[in-house]
């Protein structure tokens, strides 16, 4: 019984601020690191499925990994440019920024960027982020 | 010897066909007999002259949207959509910086000079349907998208009110938003479907709403006078200019309170996100500045010279270019007439280029354009190659997307073509300066209204007539050290909103009176505006204009807002099915039946 209890107190310390971390209402996400709540996930392609695609993200203090589900109306481009793309068209490694939301337990997204690693402002990022300065991290 | 020029030879013939596989990897044009008209896809022999992406303007006072080509800002049209154009999302999604997530289909612009908002339909050029809103509305812009793209928000500045409205039918909701004077103004949405956020400048906070069912759940106090509000593409914050503490507010969306606030150049009206939410841009009128602020840090980073007043602006969808939509040019270009050209000031924010911060491109632009967003190139088809049939009746792909048009009111077989009125039913004249007393006094039948405008005002503000007068109004501008701008060429206007909009927009520069006759057979109370851009507290320049009804006095209870929200003036009479919304659906939307996500 004790030994029970000692493993659900351990669950509990483990699982709860995880849970309440996500999403909770009137929460602040802001200097927190990215949140499955946000409106933009920046990172690189790990997993793709059927129109899902896994990332890790970048340029925060700590990756974390999402998968997205890709709407009916979801299109693929490149960021310079707008050359559109097919699904199938996009690979592991790519850097890819994400638009959507998180509904009903899925971030649900509806259009993705395949970022130029040379874009000026993915350098900055990087640059950012290896100064500490991290993304999603709002100094305020 | 016979050895060495075997060699000799060999060498030469070596290098000679080193030279030709090395310029043949140069360059190879599609002979002109080979190419093949009909393809969409780009060929090497396309003219370089293409752009790569397309700034659309609402052009205030000139009723019509222009199209510019970035980066190489030419002018390629306008688009004529109604009296007074103040700014428009493009359909689609709102995910994403101010230009969003575009379909290609559809922008929908907001015309204050109307109280309408037309459908532009992006694929054929022209507008498409127009949403009478109900009355008395008074809209200023229509800017929120929701992210489905099913619905738009809408603020009522003119009478303190706000509507969500349904894209598929014109359907609306209004509330008013209490306690008066309430001037809801620049709105925005929530990427997540939460919430609409829209500056107050009477109250001097960003009221906060309910996207779904739409509701008011929360005033937040801001900076003075507060103008450009827009959500960051993360969703995590709102940028707020305060347009008279020269500070920029950051909002916490979720905990819907102010967490920092940035001391910015003075006058800031507008903001730009870029499209990873890294750096937003503001445009600074009196500072004549572009603040730079770093969305990490929440810091002021850099700050731009512009050449003249700057009063919104835009950034390319690639981050590469911003434009500074300036509001004065004196001195800048050559005469064309009584009123000026204003510019456009092309910035390279490409923090890599050699021209980093550098205005690189200063166009002459006409009318008076209010909000602009950019769209690349390449969602428009090229309607010319052929291909029409197939993109009238099938749409077009975007990837592996299939995007067609809805087949909505009226538009089950036909694409139309409308061309809303600018200014019907108005007899304008210029006069030199006119140095009557300003008021109302009656000549003959006729009721002579004189009214003078100054940096920031009306003498008088409040004028009333009675239904069925003849109506003889005479602007002139009594400014002398044109206000903070100290700018000589600061031209006054005089716009009553709604029925009454395409009668008046009159315009006076110093020295010059414009007078416009018209019958007053609508009755109501209707709020006028400066159309004209004058200043920083232009947008809070504003008056009266009551058509009492016989027996009474007009309100905003009694008029005759049903008539008058049939806007039959605006299109011809064969065109008025494409007239949408009007009184008859006011309040018919099922809150939550439809969610905005």
């Amino acid at each position: 019984m004790k030994k029970v209890l000692l493993s659900l107190l351990l669950v509990g310390m483990v699982f709860v601020p995880a849970l309440t971390k996500s999403a909770s209402a009137g929460e602040s996400a802001v200097g927190n690191g990215s949140a499955l709540t946000d409106a933009l996930q920046i990172g690189e392609i790990t997993g793709l499925g059927d129109r899902q695609v896994t990332i890790k993200t970048k340029f925060e203090k700590s990756a974390k990994t999402y998968t997205l589900h890709l709407l009916p109306e979801c299109y693929v481009m490149t960021a310079k440019r707008a050359d559109f793309k097919k699904f199938s068209e996009l690979k592991k490694g790519d850097l890819i920024a994400a638009y959507g939301w998180y509904k009903d337990g899925k971030w649900n997204a509806r259009r993705i960027d395949i970022l130029d690693t040379n874009d000026y402002l993915v350098k900055r990022l990087d640059m950012d982020a290896k100064a500490g300065v991290y993304f999603k991290h709002e100094q305020y | 010897m016979k050895k060495a020029f075997a060699l000799s030879l060999a060498t030469l013939v070596a290098l000679v066909s080193f030279a030709v596989s090395a310029s043949a990897k140069t360059t190879v044009l599609t002979p002109f007999d080979k190419r093949d008209w009909h393809v969409i896809a780009p060929q090497d022999s396309d003219a370089p002259l293409r752009d790569y992406a397309i700034l659309y303007d609402a052009g205030g006072v000139d009723g019509a949207l222009g199209v510019i080509g970035i980066p190489s800002m030419r002018t390629y049209r306008h688009i004529k959509c109604g009296v007074d154009l103040h700014n428009f999302p493009f359909s689609g999604s709102n995910a994403g910086n101010n230009n969003g997530t575009p379909d290609g289909k559809y922008l929908y612009v907001s015309d204050k000079g109307s109280d309408t908002i037309a459908e532009v339909n992006l694929q054929t050029g022209w507008p498409e349907r127009i949403f009478a809103l109900p009355k008395p509305f008074g809209i200023h812009h229509s800017a929120a998208l929701s992210p489905n793209g099913k619905y738009l928000w809408a603020t009522g500045e003119l009478t303190g009110k706000m509507l969500k409205l349904r894209l598929s039918d014109g359907a609306t909701t209004v509330i008013d938003v209490p306690p008066a004077p309430s001037a809801p103004d620049y709105p925005d949405t929530g990427r997540a479907g939460n919430y609409v956020f829209s500056g107050n400048y009477y109250h001097s906070t960003v009221m906060v709403f309910q996207q779904d069912p739409f509701k008011l759940v929360k005033e937040i106090p801001v900076g003075k006078n507060p103008h450009g509000t827009n959500v960051n593409p993360t969703n995590r914050v709102v940028a707020v200019c305060d347009k008279l503490s020269a500070t920029l507010s950051l909002i916490d969306v979720q905990q819907l309170r102010v967490r920092k606030v940035i001391p910015v150049g003075a006058g800031p009206l507008h903001n730009q996100w870029d499209t990873l939410g890294k750096y937003d841009y503001l445009s600074c009128f009196v500072s004549d500045s572009t603040s730079k602020i770093d969305g990490i840090r929440g810091q002021l980073v850099d700050e731009f010279p512009i050449h003249y007043r700057v009063g919104h602006n835009s950034i390319a969808p690639d981050n590469a270019y911003y434009c500074s939509q300036n509001k004065f040019s004196t001195g800048l270009f050559t005469p064309t007439g009584i009123v000026f050209a204003v510019n456009f000031e092309l910035q390279d924010i490409d923090e890599t280029s050699p021209t980093y911060g550098k205005s690189v491109k200063l166009i002459p632009v006409d009318g008076e354009p209010h909000e602009g967003r950019m769209i690349f190139a390449n969602y428009i088809q090229r309607w010319n190659t052929g291909k029409g049939a197939e993109l009238f009746t099938k749409g077009y792909d975007l990837g592996d997307v299939h995007i067609s048009f809805d087949k909505g009111p009226g538009l089950a077989k036909v694409r139309p073509q409308l061309e809303p009125k600018h200014a019907d039913n108005t007899s304008k004249v210029w006069i030199p300066r006119d140095d009557g007393k300003p008021g109302i006094t009656k000549e003959g039948d006729v009721y002579v209204v004189r009214i003078k405008a100054f940096s920031y005002g009306y003498v008088p503000r409040f004028i009333h007539v009675p239904k069925g007068a003849k109506v003889r109004m005479i602007l002139t501008n009594i400014d002398k050290a044109a206000g903070l701008t100290k700018n000589p060429d600061v031209t006054m206007g005089l716009a009553v909103y709604g029925y009454y909009g395409m009668r008046t927009m009159l315009i006076s520069p110093r020295g010059i009176s414009q007078v416009a006759e018209f019958v007053a057979d609508k009755a109501g109370e209707y709020e006028f505006y400066c159309q004209h851009f004058c200043g920083p507290l232009h947008l809070e320049m504003r008056g009266t204009f009551f058509v009492d009804p016989p027996g009474g006095q007009a309100s905003l209870a009694n008029g005759d807002y049903d008539s008058v929200s049939m806007q039959e003036q605006l299109l011809d009479e064969s065109e008025s099915e494409f007239i949408v919304g009007t009184n008859k659906l006011m309040n018919t939307l099922k809150e939550g039946n439809e969610p905005t996500i």
